[in-house]
């Protein structure tokens, strides 16, 4: 009696590829290799490190900067002085847009990480508890969803907020104000998802191991989760970005002489037939910015999610071939 | 392409034409369905994958074809590929003629007019084959109105509440206007049932009707669609993994594997004298409720096989232990075998495997593991899990603003019983009876709860602090129904294996060693540990399941239906590894399942549960050869057996509807209700019954077996007892 394994040759050099990779492959790193293989992706995220880039380093490259005054170069296109043009007050557009890109990136960064952070524990914790603590948490939520946001901003940064305005530079207590009313969508729909996720046996295994709540919330629901908060990241920080320009362009958001995007943007409407530079420079670093974060999104999706169809790159070619060898039979 | 969906179309194929024409194309004139050559491809990420290769069938009218595989062996494929269900993507080749009608090829619209009509399907799931939202009549009179414009509307009232009746569903007329969500599982079942013989189908296909009901309704939706079939004269193609349900109705057996049929015939030749290893493993991996003798089960080791590559010896050669070279050499066709006029099988060795070969000789068992506490007589064994009188009780309210009580749920009433070391200990009734209930009263080991649980000599009672629990948890571990659900998908096995550990305050070091260790006792290969869960068979993921269960060295393992979710094949290498591993470590188990033959085979001791209550309870061969209590006697007379001759001869109890809702539990005894000792019970008695709870009394000869019935010797109802013509069934 001859026990036989090794019948299909195909099927066992693919078995004994898998072994050998498998052992050393992390999860880290399939992650990576699954991002790397959306080109798209990896474009949105080359992108989006060289407007951060630019907007640290990019301020080396002029003499001015943008609180000083040209009085020879006022509204002037851009020329081999000022890269990109002055503004009606002789300020260089370039300091400028190297300022504000690096405001807007800042507001983006933090309002969309810490309000995701903050969503997640408080939609886990809600989900994991349940009773009394959802319900009391749950109204906490729906009261912050029913005031509104514009009105609150407008009065934070404008008139109340006198007090606060001293002691803090605009950007900062816009990005509070900011964060105060960004999370609360985010945590209901990761409520109703953990919930769900409350239900799976995996959970119960683990409660019944005796693992302590804060590490099942962490462990077990955070990560399950895991796609969703990175989508909604990288939504947040779009989301952070154009509401930082949509109030500064209204006029209660940044307030001059701090610079964002959105200023830039807001001071030139009036003008752009005059001075179109002054328009089109902060709107194409806008589009730029938030565009390519819309291009990392699926990318990281894909990368993420473990039922995920991004399979390796030599399979499908394999399998094409197989396609293409059987077609000519 | 559409030459390639009627068969000899083009001169490519013509190896295909020669095919058909040895087969017989146009073959059996008299054949409702005929399906020849049917092939289908899907692609997939990573190739295509060709899910069905070649079949070929005839069904006669009113005959049955069992069609049995494990899953991914392409049963379900098949069926949905004759009912032109498939999604436009898959690749469809071959011929399915319907009294001679060509199917393949017709467009969506056109087949519609044969679904539903002559051709009809009773799906899987009851639960979610409805509609919610319409009333079941809507949704009968909805399969009459398509195919009959011009029936009136009192004319198909008067039609939907005769099916209803036929399928056993009381008070017809009223039911009409209920929804889907009142109606139990079964009663669904029926409802599906009576939809799909509206219209008087030539043929029935049923996608395992009855895998996700209870066994004793189960008996009952078999029972139903037997009729359904003798009314109609319907053909019916029945799709099941589980052998023991198609021995009693089918006439005809196809075995598939791998997408192609590896042996076909009538049913005696398949059951008694199967000529394919595949058939043979298959028939000796299902355990027998009826066999109380203790041997291993026969596992099929290894995966079924990847179906992106085309086989090019047997496909079933890796894991068949006959094969040799020459099973390499070639697929080996259906070929004819001696003994059945029929009987045809795909192995070139079939002829070496006549009827006096044992499957244990063909297939390796491993031995019956023997435990050092199987020799200690059990009272002198220590108790690892004791419960006292539990209840769990649930309020049920009504009213939106205020709640008013207006009822308890007593899922679990009053129960005790203990467990002693290397023991495994069985609960076992119907969903709805408190299994699970009681699985998770003795897992939350809380001290409010009513009644005491004791496990290794500590009682919730005491464990008030957050230690006391957490020593209980090394003693008492569990492994869920669903090994898939069970295990994060985001872990590695590595991650999965050290949580348990961790928890535990073990070291890296010391970890590492004991997952590799774990990893070599449930028979895993230790450097799989990287792989997340989603790489492995469901059999590996639930030996994963286990293996964490038995990380911090647990006395005892609970079980929630550790098989149910796997196949035949697999399940019998898993209860196989179970069993090893009681010897082994000594462990004790606590084993819930609704399937009586897993728990014949594996348990020393059982409890029949009904209503939150134990009805019966004690040593296993002793309840199950000698059952005293009515309601234990129903559910074992409802297993399905492997074993086609004495399927068609057993008396079969079938109980009358599903358990009661707990709103109407009875007074006295619970089963009243539904005992069919009761209903032959003259009126004086009864009332005995229906006043008086009866206790839990051991059976008079003084062994380990207790029972609560009043009338343990009573005759039984006429009504409710069923027993085969044996003439009905003989296949021709």
């Amino acid at each position: 009696m001859t026990y036989l394994n090794a019948v299909d040759p195909a099927a066992v050099a693919q078995d004994a590829h898998l072994e050998s990779v498998d052992v050393v492959i992390g999860k880290n790193t399939i992650i990576f290799r699954r991002f790397l293989r959306n080109k798209t992706a990896v474009a949105g995220l080359a992108i989006f490190l060289a407007l951060t880039v630019f907007s640290f380093i990019g301020g080396f490259f002029t003499e001015w900067d943008k609180e000083t005054i040209d009085p020879f170069n006022i509204g002037m296109p851009p020329s081999a002085d000022h890269y990109l043009g002055t503004s009606q007050a002789g300020i260089d557009l370039y300091a400028m847009t190297v300022e504000g890109t690096r405001i807007s990136i800042l507001i983006g960064l933090v309002v969309g990480l810490v309000s995701v952070l903050v969503a997640a524990v408080y939609g886990c914790t809600m989900a994991y508890f349940g009773g009394k603590v959802d319900k009391g948490m749950l109204f906490i939520l729906e009261a912050l969803i029913m005031m509104p946001a514009l009105l609150v901003v407008a009065v934070a940064t404008s008139g109340g907020g006198a007090g606060l305005k001293r002691d803090l530079p605009s950007w900062l207590l816009l990005i509070i104000v900011l964060l105060v009313f960004s999370w609360m969508g985010t945590a209901r729909l990761i409520r109703s998802m953990s919930m769900s996720l409350m239900q799976r046996d995996f959970v119960k295994a683990a409660q019944y191991m005796g693992v302590p709540p804060r590490r099942i919330v962490w462990r077990h629901l955070v990560p399950n989760i895991g796609s969703l908060l990175i989508l909604d990241i990288t939504r947040g920080v779009t989301a952070a970005i154009l509401a930082e320009v949509a109030f500064s362009f209204i006029g209660i958001g940044i307030k001059v002489p701090d610079v964002s995007l959105g200023v830039l943007i807001g001071q030139a409407t009036s003008q752009v037939q005059t001075f179109p530079w002054m328009f089109w420079v902060p709107l194409t670093v806008m589009f730029l910015l938030t565009g390519s974060l819309a291009m990392m999104n699926d990318g990281l999706r894909d990368a993420f999610d473990p039922s995920s169809s991004s399979t390796g790159k030599a399979k499908k070619a394999k399998a094409r071939k197989i396609h293409a060898e059987k077609k000519t039979a | 392409m559409s030459s390639e969906t009627t068969t000899g179309a083009t001169g490519s194929a013509r190896p295909d034409v020669e095919r058909l024409h040895v087969a017989g194309l146009h073959a059996a004139s008299d054949a409702v369905l005929s399906v020849r050559d049917l092939n289908v491809r899907f692609n997939s990420e990573n190739g295509v994958v060709h899910a069905v290769r070649g079949v070929d069938f005839d069904l006669m009218p009113g005959k049955t074809l069992g069609i049995v595989g494990e899953s991914g062996s392409g049963k379900s494929v098949t069926s949905l590929a004759i009912m032109g269900l498939l999604p436009p993507t898959a690749e469809v080749t071959g011929s399915v003629r319907l009294k001679g009608r060509e199917l393949l090829g017709l467009s969506d619209k056109a087949m519609c007019e044969f679904r539903g009509n002559d051709l009809a399907m009773v799906f899987q799931d009851p639960l979610s084959s409805l509609t919610p939202v319409f009333t079941v009549g809507t949704q009968i009179m909805e399969a009459l109105t398509i195919h009959h414009p011009a029936m009136s509307r009192t004319a198909k009232e008067a039609r939907a509440v005769e099916l209803l009746a036929m399928v056993g569903i009381p008070s017809p007329k009223d039911r009409l206007k209920a929804f889907p969500h009142e109606f139990s599982g079964g009663m669904r079942q029926r409802v599906m049932i009576a939809i799909a013989i509206a219209n008087n189908p030539r043929v029935l296909i049923a996608d395992e009707p009855t895998t996700a009901l209870d066994v004793t309704i189960q008996a009952q939706v078999l029972e139903v669609l037997h009729t359904a079939q003798e009314e109609t004269g319907a053909a019916v193609v029945m799709i099941t993994h589980d052998l023991g349900v198609v021995a009693g109705m089918a006439d005809d057996i196809m075995v598939m594997y791998a997408g192609k049929p590896v042996e076909t015939g009538a049913v005696d030749d398949i059951y008694y004298n199967p000529r394919m290893p595949y058939t043979m493993g298959l028939l000796g991996a299902v355990p027998r409720v009826d066999a109380a003798e203790k041997s291993s089960l026969v596992p099929i080791e290894g995966m079924p096989p990847n179906l992106i590559h085309t086989p090019t010896g047997c496909s079933f050669a890796p894991r068949c232990p006959l094969a040799s070279d020459a099973c390499l050499d070639g697929e080996p066709p259906l070929a004819p075998v001696a003994g059945g006029a029929l009987h045809r099988a795909a192995c070139i060795k079939s002829e070496s495997l006549g009827g006096t070969v044992d499957v244990h000789d063909v297939f390796t068992a491993p031995p019956v593991p023997l435990s050092r506490f199987d020799a200690i007589p059990r009272a002198e064994r220590s108790t690892v899990l004791q419960l006292k009188d539990v209840r769990k009780h649930f309020p049920l309210t009504r009213g939106a603003l205020i709640k008013r009580r207006i009822g308890t749920v007593k899922a679990v009433d009053g129960l005790s019983f203990d467990i002693r070391e290397g023991e495994c200990f069985s609960i076992v009734g119907e969903s709805g009876s408190g299994k699970t209930t009681t699985l998770l009263e003795i897992m939350e080991f809380h001290p409010d709860q009513d009644g005491e649980v004791v496990i290794g000599g500590l009682s919730n009672k005491q464990a008030a602090d957050a230690k006391t629990k957490g020593r209980m948890r090394r003693e008492l571990q569990m492994v869920f129904q669903d090994p898939t659900g069970a295990l994060d998908p985001r872990f590695t096995v590595y991650e999965v294996l050290a949580e348990p550990l961790q928890n535990a305050g073990m070291d890296r070091a010391a970890i590492r060693k004991r997952i590799m260790e774990l990893m070599r006792l449930v028979g895993l290969q230790p450097d799989h540990v990287n792989r997340f869960p989603n790489q492995f068979s469901g059999g590996q993921r639930q030996r994963i399941g286990i293996a964490r269960a038995l990380a911090v060295n647990p006395k005892l393992v609970v079980l929630d239906e550790p098989v149910s979710a796997l196949d035949v094949s697999v399940q019998a290498g898993v209860i196989n590894l179970l069993d090893h591993l009681r010897a082994e470590l000594g462990l004790s188990y606590l084993l819930v399942a609704h399937d009586l033959s897993v728990v014949r085979h594996i348990s020393n001791r059982v409890a029949v549960m009904y209503l939150g209550k134990i009805v019966e309870i004690g040593a296993v061969d002793r309840v199950f050869d000698n059952p005293r209590h009515p309601y234990t006697r129903a559910l074992l007379s409802a297993i399905p057996v492997p074993d086609p001759q004495l399927e068609r001869t057993r008396e079969r109890i079938i109980l009358q509807g599903d358990l009661p809702s707990p709103l109407q539990a009875p007074k006295g005894c619970n089963f009243a209700t539904r005992c069919p000792v009761f209903a032959a019970l003259p009126p004086g008695k009864q009332e005995k019954c229906l006043t008086l709870e009866p206790p839990l009394e051991p059976a008079a000869s003084a062994t380990d077996q207790q029972f609560a019935c009043f009338f343990p010797d009573g005759e039984m109802d006429e009504d409710m007892l069923v027993v085969h013509e044996p003439a009905d069934h003989v296949a021709p």
